[in-house]
Formats: structure tokens, C-alpha cells, sequence
């Protein structure tokens, strides 16, 4: 404190309302973080926005309710989902993908309008007071159902994250995207609201025979999938409501099934029909996509689950570290998650994955939903080579690249978790590189 | 958070519990199909959430059944032993021309790609083992006759999702053309015989294709132990690349000790991304006015002929002109926007227009025409 009013200009002193504020932040802030934030150069020159008057704080403000429905600060505009032509099945945009921008979001909730969207036909506007669900095949009582029968049951909410599981497909080979949004952003994490399968199924008598059962969407590419009955009786869902409103119509409006975990591809959009039965419908999505391809010229079929993974959200090239000094106290923070359980530790390496050190984990740790972690770290201005890797409670570890590439290969596209890396320049500059032995 | 697992607690291995993190968890089970975790519901609880137990034990009897009719309209899928093959069939040379006219706009002549859809033939079963890491290899062809296992997907996903901007618009007859016409153009054969031209394809000799690739996927799913067979697949993670192991210091992977690990940057970045790349915080342009998203395209592409009646073509806003042509239906129209007819050229002289613009086009034109 003394140090500082030593330092202080004639200039300075002579406002008394500027003394005060000196005054308070040298109080509340640690002896090195003042240093650096109240450093006497920083005294001399005035905060315009803290002199003079804003535009906002002159006028008055807009009607409260000009928007019925709310939308971001025009301010965070930039704040969007990005797509690509490589991303793209299709000359134009009706069958393609568009990405998360994970290093702009924060805690482990996606808001509905930036939730990563995938379609096979374009996204269908379907009217709700004429969708059905029609629910047949080896059960005793087949039934179709309205949206408003469909909510009369009990409803349950939970949050799960959802993931392509191209997901860093464009990765295999050599890394390609130099950003956090199209490196890992084909995901989001939703509270979910809607009625569990199980509730539905328990007074239609599904017939023991039953393995299967198909799941068909009513878009115009009747997006369907095969899925077991186990997962159906474990944690499947019919869902209406994403984040406590209905599903965005990119995401299904007006249901959607959820397979939590599962390939965000089986968690069919615009469901329609539900039908029991005993063998597999190979459907195109089954086969000629969402198969993996492996080195042996044979394609693993029906891989379900979304493996554990991990990902640093800050640094990364989007938010590198150029603004910081040696000396500086900060946060690396990043998001983990497993479709197989729970996220049970993360591990931080700076060398490239020679060493490792635990990170904490941070906020609500839920089963198949995102999970962030939190590192504190004083930087020192040397290169880095940032990993993280994550472990989850069935025991799972991300693999290296390497690991990952001795048995799956470059060309399987799907279900690519294997541990990334940023490379963390002396500029702090941030960029997306692998780290290969 | 996370509770205590009482079994151990109880059984005094609370110095485990301390040193090892696998003791932590929702009292989960590893016991799942996927060869990860289910949890109980159990006490009100589930995981971290409360519930109400008692929603597992009524019986809801809500919705009705389902007429037959309904049951006829809905249940269409085609599943790999013939069930729900339409009647109907179709011979490859039809199917070569509804191809031509409906499907190679966007997938190319022959189904040889080329034009940014998914390629349709080509290739050779033998590149599914190319991996791009050797030199000189190309990507493997994943095709209907090299990857495909099952004939039944192609008719049942052409039924439904194709023609892409008019799903679902063929007839049996076509559907079957075309189906055949996709096989034959990959040299599939049938009951042992190439498919020629004149090649009839119907529910009668559907199940004599032979895909090449049949056998090209595991684990296998067929049959009663297609589920078991899942669970075996997935009880090993070397089978899928879960083979990651915790190690702490001096880590190297396994066979690579005695090799340094190099550092791969991005040699060749993608950056065309939509919308381009910017993270400042600013306020936005101001948007121009609102305008039917068929304007643009039309003004370029078809008002030098059709802002006028000179040329002989139907002028924008000429009720009587324009109900003569929607007459006829959208798909006549489409058909003869994209090949042209008369004085027209094919899609008014713009090849790169698509499908899809070509029909936001098309509703401007009409919408303007009433
Ligand atoms: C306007 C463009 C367009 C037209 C016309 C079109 N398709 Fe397609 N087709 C697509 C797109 C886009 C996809 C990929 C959809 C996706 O990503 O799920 C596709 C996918 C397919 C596939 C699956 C390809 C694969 O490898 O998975 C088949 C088979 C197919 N189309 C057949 C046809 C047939 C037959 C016709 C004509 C009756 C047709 N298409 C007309 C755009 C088109
Ligand atoms: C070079 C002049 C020219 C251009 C450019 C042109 N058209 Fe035409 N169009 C014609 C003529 C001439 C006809 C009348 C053809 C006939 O009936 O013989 C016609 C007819 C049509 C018809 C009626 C076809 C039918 O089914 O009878 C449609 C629809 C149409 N044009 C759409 C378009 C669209 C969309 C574009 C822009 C993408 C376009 N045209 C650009 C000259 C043109």
C-alpha cells in the first residue's frame, strides 16, 4: 500500500474518487497480482469508460419485454455455430454439420442455440398437434400417441451430453482445423426433459423374443437406427424439452430419442415409430455410414458408446495466452466426459504427455454428461505441449494417438478419443498439433 | 458428490478408499451392454438425481392402438429377408434413364460422384484396406458394391430419402429401375449372373443379390447371439482402441521407448468455415431488408428471359402463363427447369444452380405469378 501512494503522480492524487478505487483494489487484491495490475504505469493513464459517462447509463433503456423471447447481447453475435464445406455430405447445407463454439461457452450446459446440429434432409418443421409416435412390432400393445399423451406420463430430467461420433474426424491423419470449435465442437450437453421408455413400455408387453428395436424419424430422410433393448430398458428416453423449453426444431422438435452415451446419430431427431423386433433393420446409417472402418478392410458395426474423452477449453487457439506476463496466475479449465459412465479424474501434461499431474474437478460430476476441470497454473513464458487426459469410472483412459492409430487405423472416421494436444508458443500463441512417437 | 461404496467402508478398507480413486462412483455396476456402468435406482436416488420410484412400478395406459390401415401406411421398412419389399419391378435400362433424369444431377453420370454428393459406384472391395499413412495409397472406395452389406438398405433408403429434394415421389416400378440400375452399375450379380440391361428387378429375385461385402462388419449381429456377440465385442476394449493406461511420469507408448516423440503441426489448414472465424465482441452490421430467399437466384439467373414475354418464356407475374405450368406439378416443372425444354436451357443456363435453389427459385417465380 505504501509502495504504491509512493509511486502515485501529483496528477493522480489530486482526485479523491481515484484514490479511493486505488485504494480498494490495492486492499482486496494479493501482493503479486497488485504489482502487476496497480503497476504505476498503469496509475497514470485514466479508464475513459470509468471517467466519463456511458451511452447506456445517459438514456433509457429498451421496453422489458421488446423481445418476448430473449436473445444474447447484440454484442455476442460472433458467439455461433460454424460449419464447413468439408463437414458436408452435400453440395449445399441440408445434409452437413455445424459446430459447437466450445471456447466461448462455459459450465457444462449448452444453450439451445448453440447445441451442434447434424442432419441427413435439412431440418423438417414438424407440426406437433399432427406428429404421432406410433410404438408396434413384438410387443402385445401396440399404441400411437399424441404429443399431449406423450406428456401426460411422468417426466423425468437429466442432463447428458450429446457427440457425433465424427467428432475430430477430420483429425485421423494430421491435425487440420487450427481451432477448439472444429476440433472437438460436434457436442453440446443438454438438461433433457422427457419420460423414460421403460415408463412408456411397461403396460405394452414387450415380447421376450424382442432384441431390437428400430427407431425412425419423420424428416425426409426418415433418419433411422437399430437399437438393442437392453439400452432401451436402461436409461432411453423420449424427450421434449432441451434446457427447460421445447427441442429447437434442429434438434427434433417435437421428440427426439436419448440414448444416453450413445452416438448422437441413435438418438433419432423427429421420432415417429418405434418398432420391436428380433433381428437387426440395417439401416443406411448403420452401414454405409457410422461403420469403422479398420485396417483389416472390416467395419466395426453398431459402436455405440461416445469413449471417454477430454479436451482443454482454455488456452486454446481461440483464447491463446498472448496477453500474458511471466509471473501470471491462471486457470486452465477444460471439459471431460465418457458415454460409458462417469468422469472420474483428469490428468494435465505440459511436456507433451511425458508427465502428468491431476487437475480438479470442478461443479457437478454427472454420469454421461460434460464435466469440467480446473488447473491453476503460474506462467512462466516456455513453449508448453498441453494435454489432458481423462479417466472415467468403468476404469477407461484415453488413449495417445498412437495407441488409438495401432488398432484403429487413419480411415475408420468414427469415435476418434484419443488425447489432443496444444501446442503453447513462447508468444503464447495456441495451436493444434499431435504429438506422435 | 460422490458417496462412499458402504461395502468397503464396512469391511475396513477405508486406507484403500483414501489412496484409490476407483473407490469413488455412484455405486454403479460395470455391467452394461457397451462395457460401461449402469446405475441403480435405489433409495429416491439415482446417481446425483432425485426420483420418484414410484413411476417404476405403475402401468400407463395412455395413447390407442393403432388401426391396420395406420399400421400399413407407417411399417414400411425393408429389412434384409424380404420383409416389406413392395410389389412392383423395373428393369436397369428404365432405371438407367430415371437416373439420368432424377439422380445424376447430384450424384453424378453413373453414380461416379464428382459433384460434392456421395459417390454411388466405383472402387474396388480391395481398397477397403488402403491406409492413406502408406504412400501412393488413395482413401478405400466405401461404395454400395464395395461397403454396402445389405441390398435391402438401398431400396428402402432410395424409397424414402431420395430423390433428396423430393423424398419419397418415386413409384414402386422406379424405385425397383433404379435399384437395379445402382446394381448393376456396381457389377453386383444376381443368383450368379451380371445384370444387363434388360435385367428385371422385383420382390421375386431380390433376395438372390449378392453383395460383395456381406460379411464385411462385426461383431455379428445376426441371429440369437447378435446381442451376445455385442457384448463380447465391446468386453475388450483392444477390440475398439480403449487401451489407454494411467501412467504418471517418464510416460512412453508401449514398443516406443527408444523413440522420441515428434511434434505434428497442421501443414495445410482448413480455414473455410461458416461463418468465417471472429471472436470480438462488437455490434453487428445492420441486416438487409427481408426478401424471399428465391430473389436473389432469380434475378440472376432467370429474369433476362422471364422479367419479359420476348423470349417466349413465361413472364414473372402472368397468372395465367404460370397455371398452366404448375399444373402440371412441381416435379414436371422441376424436371424441366434442370434439362431445359423449348427455348429454356437446362436450369436457365446456370449449371452450378442446385437442386435445392432451384426450387427456392422456382417458389419465387410462382408465388410472384398468382
Ligand atoms: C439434390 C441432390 C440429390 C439428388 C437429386 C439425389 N440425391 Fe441421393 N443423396 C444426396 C445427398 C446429399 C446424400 C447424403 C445424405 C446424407 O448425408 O445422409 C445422398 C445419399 C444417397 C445415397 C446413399 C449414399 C451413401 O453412400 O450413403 C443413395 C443410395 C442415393 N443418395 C441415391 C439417390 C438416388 C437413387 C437418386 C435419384 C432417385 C438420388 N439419390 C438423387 C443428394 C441427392
Ligand atoms: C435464356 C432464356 C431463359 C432463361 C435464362 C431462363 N429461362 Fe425459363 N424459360 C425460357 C423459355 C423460352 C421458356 C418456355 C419454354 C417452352 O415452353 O418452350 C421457359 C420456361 C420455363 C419454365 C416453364 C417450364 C415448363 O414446365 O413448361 C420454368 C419453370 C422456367 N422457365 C424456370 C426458369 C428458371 C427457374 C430460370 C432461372 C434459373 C430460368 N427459367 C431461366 C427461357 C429462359
Amino acid at each position: 500500500m505504501t509502495k504504491i501512494s509512493k509511486t502515485s503522480t501529483p496528477e493522480t492524487e489530486q482526485s479523491s474518487r481515484r484514490d479511493f478505487f486505488r485504494k480498494t483494489a490495492a486492499y482486496s487484491i494479493s501482493a503479486i497480482a497488485a504489482t502487476t495490475v496497480l503497476s504505476p504505469a498503469k496509475l497514470l493513464a485514466d479508464d475513459e469508460n470509468i471517467i466519463h459517462h456511458t451511452p447506456w447509463g445517459t438514456t433509457l433503456g429498451d421496453e422489458l419485454n421488446k423481445n418476448p423471447y430473449g436473445l444474447p447481447s447484440p454484442y455476442e453475435h460472433n458467439v455461433v455455430r460454424r460449419t464447413a464445406s468439408l463437414l458436408s455430405s452435400a453440395g449445399d447445407m441440408h445434409a452437413a454439420i455445424s459446430l459447437s463454439p466450445l471456447a466461448e461457452m462455459d459450465g457444462i450446459i449448452t444453450p439451445n442455440g448453440l447445441f451442434f446440429t447434424r442432419t441427413h434432409n435439412g431440418v423438417a418443421h414438424i407440426d406437433p398437434n399432427k406428429h404421432r409416435l406410433m410404438i408396434h412390432g413384438m410387443i402385445d400393445k401396440p399404441i400411437v400417441l399424441t404429443m399431449d399423451d406423450i406428456k401426460k406420463y411422468p417426466r423425468e430430467s437429466v442432463i447428458h451430453f450429446l457427440e457425433c461420433p465424427s467428432n475430430g474426424a477430420a483429425e485421423w491423419k494430421a491435425p487440420q482445423f487450427n481451432s477448439l470449435q472444429f476440433v472437438k465442437g460436434m457436442m453440446s450437453c443438454t438438461e433433457w426433459t422427457g419420460v423414460r421408455l421403460k415408463t412408456i413400455l411397461a403396460d405394452l408387453g414387450v415380447k421376450p423374443e424382442a432384441k431390437w428395436m428400430l427407431a425412425e424419424g419423420g424428416d425426409g430422410s426418415e433418419m433411422s437406427r437399430t437399437v438393442p433393448v437392453e439400452k432401451v430398458m436402461d436409461d432411453a428416453m423420449i424427450v421434449y424439452a432441451m434446457n427447460g423449453e421445447a427441442l429447437r426444431a434442429e434438434q427434433g422438435y417435437p421428440i427426439r430419442l436419448l440414448l444416453p452415451g450413445w452416438e448422437a446419430n441413435l438418438c433419432v431427431k423427429w421420432l415417429k415409430r418405434l418398432e420391436f423386433g428380433d433381428e437387426p433393420w440395417y439401416c443406411k446409417e448403420e452401414t454405409s455410414k457410422y461403420t469403422t472402418l479398420m485396417p483389416s478392410g472390416k467395419a466395426i458395426q453398431h459402436f455405440y458408446p461416445l469413449e471417454v474423452n477430454s479436451i482443454i477449453t482454455s488456452p486454446c487457439p481461440e483464447k491463446p495466452w498472448t496477453e500474458l506476463k511471466k509471473g501470471d496466475i491462471v486457470e486452465i479449465e477444460g471439459l471431460a466426459w465418457s458415454g460409458k459412465g462417469t468422469v472420474k479424474l483428469v490428468d494435465i501434461s505440459f511436456d507433451g504427455g511425458k508427465n502428468w499431474v491431476e487437475a480438479n474437478l470442478k461443479g457437478l460430476v454427472l454420469p454421461k454428461a460434460w464435466t469440467r476441470f480446473s488447473y491453476i497454473y503460474k506462467y512462466d513464458g516456455k513453449p508448453l505441449l498441453l494435454q489432458s487426459r481423462a479417466m472415467d469410472d468403468a476404469d477407461d483412459v484415453q488413449p495417445t494417438v498412437n495407441q488409438e492409430k495401432a488398432i484403429i487405423g487413419v480411415e475408420g472416421v468414427y469415435h476418434r478419443n484419443a488425447i489432443c494436444t496444444w501446442e503453447v508458443k513462447e508468444n503464447g500463441e495456441v495451436n493444434n498439433v499431435q504429438v506422435r512417437s | 458428490m460422490f458417496k462412499y461404496d458402504r461395502k468397503l467402508i464396512t469391511t475396513g478398507l477405508v486406507a484403500i478408499l483414501i489412496s484409490s480413486v476407483s473407490a469413488f462412483g455412484y455405486e454403479g455396476k460395470k455391467d452394461a451392454l457397451d462395457g460401461g456402468m449402469t446405475y441403480p435406482r435405489v433409495n429416491g436416488d439415482y446417481t446425483a438425481y432425485k426420483i420418484n420410484e414410484n413411476i417404476d412400478k405403475v402401468k400407463i395406459n395412455n395413447g390407442r392402438t393403432p388401426t391396420a390401415n395406420e399400421l400399413k401406411a407407417w411399417d414400411r421398412d425393408i429389412m434384409p429377408d424380404g420383409t416389406g419389399l413392395p410389389d412392383g419391378e423395373g428393369s436397369v435400362e428404365d432405371g438407367d434413364e430415371l437416373y439420368e433424369s432424377l439422380c445424376a444431377v447430384c450424384h453424378g453420370d453413373f453414380g461416379a460422384g464428382g459433384v460434392g454428393y456421395p459417390t454411388l459406384t466405383g472402387g474396388d472391395i480391395s481398397s477397403l484396406t488402403n491406409q492413406r499413412t502408406v504412400p501412393g495409397k488413395d482413401a478405400p472406395k466405401r461404395t454400395i458394391g464395395t461397403y454396402w452389406p445389405q441390398a435391402s438398405t438401398l431400396i428402402w433408403y432410395t424409397r424414402d430419402a431420395m430423390p433428396y429434394a423430393h423424398p419419397k415421389s418415386l413409384t414402386n416400378n422406379e424405385l425397383y429401375a433404379i435399384t437395379a440400375y445402382l446394381l448393376a452399375a456396381n457389377g453386383i450379380k444376381v443368383d450368379g449372373q451380371e445384370m444387363d440391361d434388360e435385367f428385371v428387378l422385383s420382390k421375386e429375385n431380390f433376395l438372390k443379390i449378392e453383395m460383395p461385402n456381406k460379411d464385411g462388419f462385426y461383431p455379428d449381429i445376426d441371429g440369437k447371439d447378435g446381442i451376445e456377440n455385442v457384448r463380447k465385442f465391446f468386453a475388450d476394449g483392444k477390440n475398439y482402441g480403449a487401451v489407454g493406461k494411467r501412467c504418471m511420469s517418464n510416460c512412453k507408448d508401449p514398443g516406443m521407448e527408444d523413440v522420441e516423440a515428434t511434434v505434428m503441426g497442421i501443414d495445410y489448414e482448413l480455414t473455410d468455415v461458416k461463418p468465417p472465424y471472429n471472436n470480438t465482441r462488437n455490434l453487428p452490421k445492420v441486416k438487409k431488408t427481408n426478401s424471399h430467399p428465391g430473389k436473389e437466384g432469380y434475378d440472376k439467373n432467370c429474369a433476362v428471359c422471364h422479367a419479359t414475354d420476348t423470349m417466349g418464356a413465361p413472364r414473372l407475374g402472368d397468372s395465367e402463363a404460370w397455371a398452366k405450368i404448375t399444373k402440371q406439378g412441381l416435379q414436371k416443372t422441376m424436371i424441366h427447369t434442370i434439362e431445359g425444354i423449348g427455348g429454356m436451357p437446362p436450369k436457365g443456363g446456370n449449371k452450378d444452380l442446385t437442386e435445392w435453389q432451384i426450387q427456392l427459385i422456382l417458389d419465387y417465380m410462382i408465388s410472384n405469378s398468382k
